[in-house]
């Protein structure tokens, strides 16, 4: 059965004028998107306000700071719905407001560093102090921020520190400070979890070796560098939350991790104590913006003026356990949670923490540099 | 029923010249029984068929001298070993499927050496074999050529080719003209028939087609529902069917059951079913029959018809014709006897005129023209 | 013209010869030529552009101006990225391969043929919940006081360091992408010509050869196409890497996730890295595709 088909030369016919068409296709698209009729790269541009808008707020922000029971008395006091939409990390909701997903929304909740990276690249405008009423409650140490002197853009809204969240019962002598983690390495050998930042653990490193945690000496940065390679082998995996269940369950013996997440789990399990490194940590905030393009600022003021009620932010802490910078909220707070070492730890730690200020563009690189380096290799 | 082996060659050595041996061999598969306890053996140097319908179990039977199915009882030797735990890549034959079965992924020359390949001959000795082989049955233009790229006819060559490069003791080919046209099929059997005698190997052919069989084989085993009905040479295959389905299953015949009446060592006297008295002639080579049940043979082409009364009149009968079919060398003729019964015939067309259709005719043939077969 | 057979009937309307040859074409791939220059081949193109604008930050205008961004690629660090990739996913295709193939031969060859729809189901199942609660069922399974070091501790033997290691994101990329290659091995074996194993047998081939010299070559198709389905897949799997891996895990998908979404903001960069990616699969595609056909003539 000869296999010669007849049919040869018509089935190449139709395949040169397929590829015909396809190279003409090909020109085409490629020459409109290649001329470099130059665009802009992620602009974000206002959205049209709608009627529809008037009643109603958009909320950006991190799961663990609204619940219904806050969104509802909100409603019953203004008559206003709001809609919150979540995220967990500040890199991403960043990219989303780029990619233009940011016009909805009238209010956000970037962490402090985040707030200095959205002034700069204009998002934000500037509050009117007039039409906030509370802000005299804010502790003393949040009224101006490093990342925003004398807070013309942000209003913080939760604080913490980072820490070391370990299991009391299997290690012994407990951990007082960063340097534990290397005297220690061996006994703590994959079984420990740093955070996934590179501010923060280069930070914490260079607290253990007596810089400063926002070091712009490129010599220090590259020690720190070299103590956290000695340190790599040792270290699980790097992640800012990931550890909570791991360590509940005794897969950890010591994480790296936020005083907010820290809280969470000694709920859970008695046998984890959080300890503030005796060489010092960073102090975070988390703040709450109005974006240049927000479509409804009216009801954002309204919004933050609610959330800086003493006891809206003593009940936000009570459901929510994380903690307030509101002063009169937290003399509210009943006893155990007002004394509760782990959101508020007492002053005579808080001096040596600092909070993660911003550095020159060229120290940042660096810092990115050694920290791809750490994560890569 | 006659036997070919008595039981004293079952305590014979290897060396006794059969190539392939069966005893008592049984295959069934799912609760049915496809070969019912044939014994077998074949001549080394032989061209042996196994002749039958469809369904006979004949191609079952090749497959378990190759060793693609096992045996479900009995015996199976080649060259005089014991067959049964040896797995099919051991057994000294090499099969040409009805498919061919040619590897699409390798050129034919390819195909050819993989038997060598296999057993890691060097690659002088490969190519040189390759080469005469593919000499032998004419392909060597087709050489670098793919199996999808041949014809039926050449593909057949190649699948040859490949099963003799590995010089086999024996042979298999299962119905190995089956897909072709009637014209290449006479080419190739003529073929095989020259391959047979250059190479003297012994080849065991399968096929339904008993033309092939009677002008290839040296012997032909027929069979039937998984029995061999006999094993003969073609010649008496045709000439002395020892059952009424090889009579009937080789060329044509007109069948009559009956009874013995009388007997004697040089003629039978029978009485068919329908009241026809017949001498019959009983064969020397076969065991006296003196009393039972037996279906009489006659070929078309022993029959005579006349218009009128024949001189000889044993084994005459008076009928009528049915039906004249002029076939240029031959004409056929039907007749319905006056018993009932309905012959063929078959002459030489020497008449000039035919007889018309409802013409009273005679018909006769000589005893020994005709056979008694016993029937159980 | 194609070759008209000798039959055709004299009284069939005589086609409207004014149509251009090239409407045909246009209208049957125009629908799926759109959908595909929208959702693929602009953004493509696209991203192409930006990795062509070295430091291209959020804000600046988009101006293609040079190879920059592709020379940062050329680091050790990152070359180490691109190879732990190409480990992770040449490793999955072999462990794919290696179980997938004897589960393959098994059904298609050896099970009745009424049980083969049932088994082949039965692999593919897993293929219906989410990947994410994949890999989280593997870290609970892999912990070290998860499911598996408990099975062992329990019959004396010691426990398995396996979560945030390599082998981790190994056996979590294969647990996911076996199903696939499965599907597509018994596709190809399933077609398979059993006459062709008994013929290698009958002129003397070993099962081992039979295997080697007849199986292989004629299921090479499947082969390919199941190789070359869980490369690419596993090439772009971040999330395993990222569950699984532990430290030591940073994979090209990652990396370029850190350039889009996290704390590098190098959408240039990341765009090099995504395009040099795609360069190298559709190499990979082309390779085999070429090198397949010529094995299979005549499947």
């Amino acid at each position: 059965m000869p296999h010669l088909s007849p049919t040869v030369s018509s089935s190449a016919k139709v395949n040169r004028s397929r590829r015909a068409f396809l190279r003409a296709a090909t020109g085409v698209v490629s020459g409109l998107t290649l001329s470099g009729c130059g665009w802009t790269l992620a602009e974000v541009r206002p959205l049209q306000a709608s009627a529809k808008t008037a009643n109603e707020l958009h909320i950006y922000t991190w799961s663990s700071y609204i619940d219904d029971a806050l969104l509802e008395e909100f409603k019953a006091q203004t008559g206003v719905t709001v809609i919150a939409d979540t995220f967990d990390s500040n890199e991403i909701m960043l990219a989303a407001f780029q990619a233009g997903k940011g016009a909805a929304y009238s209010i956000i909740y970037p962490s402090d560093y985040a707030v200095a990276k959205m002034i700069e690249l204009k998002l934000l405008q500037q509050l009117d102090l007039s039409r906030i009423q509370g802000l005299e409650n804010i502790l003393p140490r949040f009224q101006s921020s490093v990342h925003d002197p004398g807070n013309r853009y942000h209003v913080p809204i939760s604080w913490g520190t980072t820490g070391l969240i370990y299991n009391s019962t299997k290690l012994n002598p407990p951990p007082t400070d960063w340097s534990y983690l290397w005297t220690q390495q061996r006994t703590l050998s994959r079984r420990m979890t740093l955070i996934n930042d590179t501010r923060e653990v280069m930070g914490a490193t260079l607290r253990s070796l007596g810089y400063s945690y926002n070091s712009s000496n490129p010599q220090e940065i590259k020690q720190a560098y070299e103590k956290l390679v000695v340190l790599k082998p040792a270290i699980t995996t790097f992640t800012t939350d990931a550890w909570r269940d791991q360590l509940i369950a005794g897969d950890l013996l010591i994480a790296m991790g936020y005083s907010a997440d820290a809280m969470s789990v000694t709920l859970a399990n008695p046998a984890l104590k959080y300890v503030i490194p005796s060489s010092g940590t960073s102090l975070w905030s988390d703040t709450m913006v109005i974006p240049k393009t927000a479509p409804n600022p009216d009801v954002a003021y309204a919004w933050i003026n609610y959330v800086l009620q003493p006891s809206v932010a003593a009940q936000m802490t009570e459901r929510l356990n994380f903690a307030s910078p509101n002063q009169s909220a937290h003399d509210q707070l009943p006893a155990p949670l007002r004394d509760n070492e782990i959101l508020f730890p007492p002053e005579s730690l808080l001096t040596k923490c600092e909070g993660v200020a911003p550095v020159k563009e060229s120290i940042t690189e660096l810092y990115e540099k050694y920290w791809t380096q750490l994560t890569s290799s | 029923m006659s036997q070919t082996i008595t039981h004293n060659q079952r305590a014979l050595a290897a060396d006794t010249g059969f190539d392939v041996e069966l005893r008592k061999v049984f295959k069934v598969f799912n609760g049915e029984t496809a070969v019912r306890g044939i014994d077998l053996s074949i001549r080394r140097g032989e061209f042996f068929s196994i002749l039958g319908p469809s369904g006979c179990g004949k191609t079952t039977t090749l497959r378990m001298i190759a060793g693609f199915d096992s045996l479900s009882a009995g015996e199976l030797f080649i060259q005089g070993q014991l067959m049964s735990q040896v797995p099919p890549y051991r057994r000294p034959v090499n099969t040409v499927f009805q498919s061919y079965a040619l590897f699409n992924h390798l050129t034919v020359r390819e195909n050819i050496a993989f038997g060598l390949r296999i057993k890691k001959r060097d690659k002088a000795e490969i190519v040189d074999r390759v080469q005469t082989v593919i000499k032998l049955v004419k392909m060597e233009a087709f050489a670098t050529r793919f199996p999808a790229q041949l014809s039926g006819g050449q593909q057949q060559r190649v699948a040859l080719a490949r099963a003799l490069i590995n010089r086999p003791a024996v042979l298999l080919l299962d119905e190995p003209l089956g897909a072709l046209d009637l014209k290449l099929r006479k080419e190739m059997q003529v073929e095989l028939s020259n391959l047979h005698q250059e190479l003297d190997l012994t080849f065991v052919m399968v096929t339904h087609d008993q033309e092939e069989a009677l002008s290839l084989s040296d012997r032909i085993a027929v069979m039937n529902l998984g029995r061999i009905e006999q094993i003969d040479t073609p010649n008496r295959i045709y000439e002395q069917p020892q059952t009424a389905f090889v009579a009937d299953f080789i060329g044509n015949t007109n069948l009559f059951p009956a009874k013995i009446e009388g007997a004697h060592p040089a003629m039978l006297w029978i009485t068919t079913t329908n009241g026809l008295k017949m001498k019959v002639k009983p064969l020397d080579t076969s065991i006296p029959l003196t009393s039972g049940r037996v279906v009489v043979s006659v070929r078309p082409e022993k029959i005579h018809v006349s218009r009128t009364i024949p001189n000889d009149v044993i084994n005459c009968f008076e009928g009528r014709l049915r039906h004249v079919m002029y076939l240029g060398a031959h004409v056929h003729y039907v007749v319905d006897l006056t018993s009932g019964d309905r012959l063929t015939v078959m002459q030489p067309s020497a008449i000039t005129d035919l007889p018309g259709a409802d013409t009273p005719i005679y018909v006769q043939w000589a005893p020994e023209d005709c056979l008694a077969i016993p029937t159980n | 013209m194609s070759q008209a057979s000798p039959s055709a009937p004299s009284d069939v309307p005589p086609r409207d010869r004014d149509l251009p040859k090239w409407i045909e074409p246009l209208l049957l791939l125009g629908p799926t030529g759109i959908w595909l220059s929208l959702l693929l081949v602009i953004p493509t193109l696209l991203i192409l552009q930006l990795s062509l604008v070295p430091d291209i930050r959020p804000g600046q205008v988009v101006n293609p101006s040079g190879l920059n961004n592709y020379a940062l690629i050329f680091q050790p660090i990152y070359l180490q990225v691109l190879g732990r990739s190409l480990f992770f996913a040449l490793g999955t295709t072999i462990i794919c391969l290696l179980l997938g193939f004897p589960v393959a031969y098994w059904i298609a060859l050896m099970v009745p043929k009424r049980w083969q729809n049932l088994l082949i189901v039965g692999f593919v199942l897993p293929l219906w919940t989410s990947s994410l609660l994949r890999s989280y069922a593997w870290i609970t399974i892999l912990r070290p006081t998860g499911v598996l070091n408990s099975a062992l501790n329990s019959i004396g033997l010691p426990s398995l360091d396996i979560l945030n290691r390599s082998s981790a994101v190994l056996v979590g990329m294969s647990y996911s992408l076996l199903p696939y290659m499965v599907l597509i091995l018994y596709a190809s074996l399933e077609k398979l010509d059993r006459r062709l194993l008994e013929a290698a047998a009958d002129l003397g081939a070993p099962p081992s050869q039979v295997f080697w010299r007849v199986t292989v070559p004629q299921t090479l198709p499947g082969i390919t196409a199941g190789a070359l389905l869980v490369f690419i897949t596993g090439l772009g799997d971040f999330v395993d890497p990222e569950l699984l891996g532990g430290a030591s895990s940073m994979t090209a998908a990652r990396l370029i996730y850190n350039q889009f979404l996290g704390a590098t903001q190098n959408w240039g960069f990341g765009s090099a890295l995504s395009s040099l990616l795609i360069l190298a699969v559709s190499l990979a595609i082309a390779l085999l595709l070429r090198y397949g056909d010529r094995n299979a003539s005549n499947v």
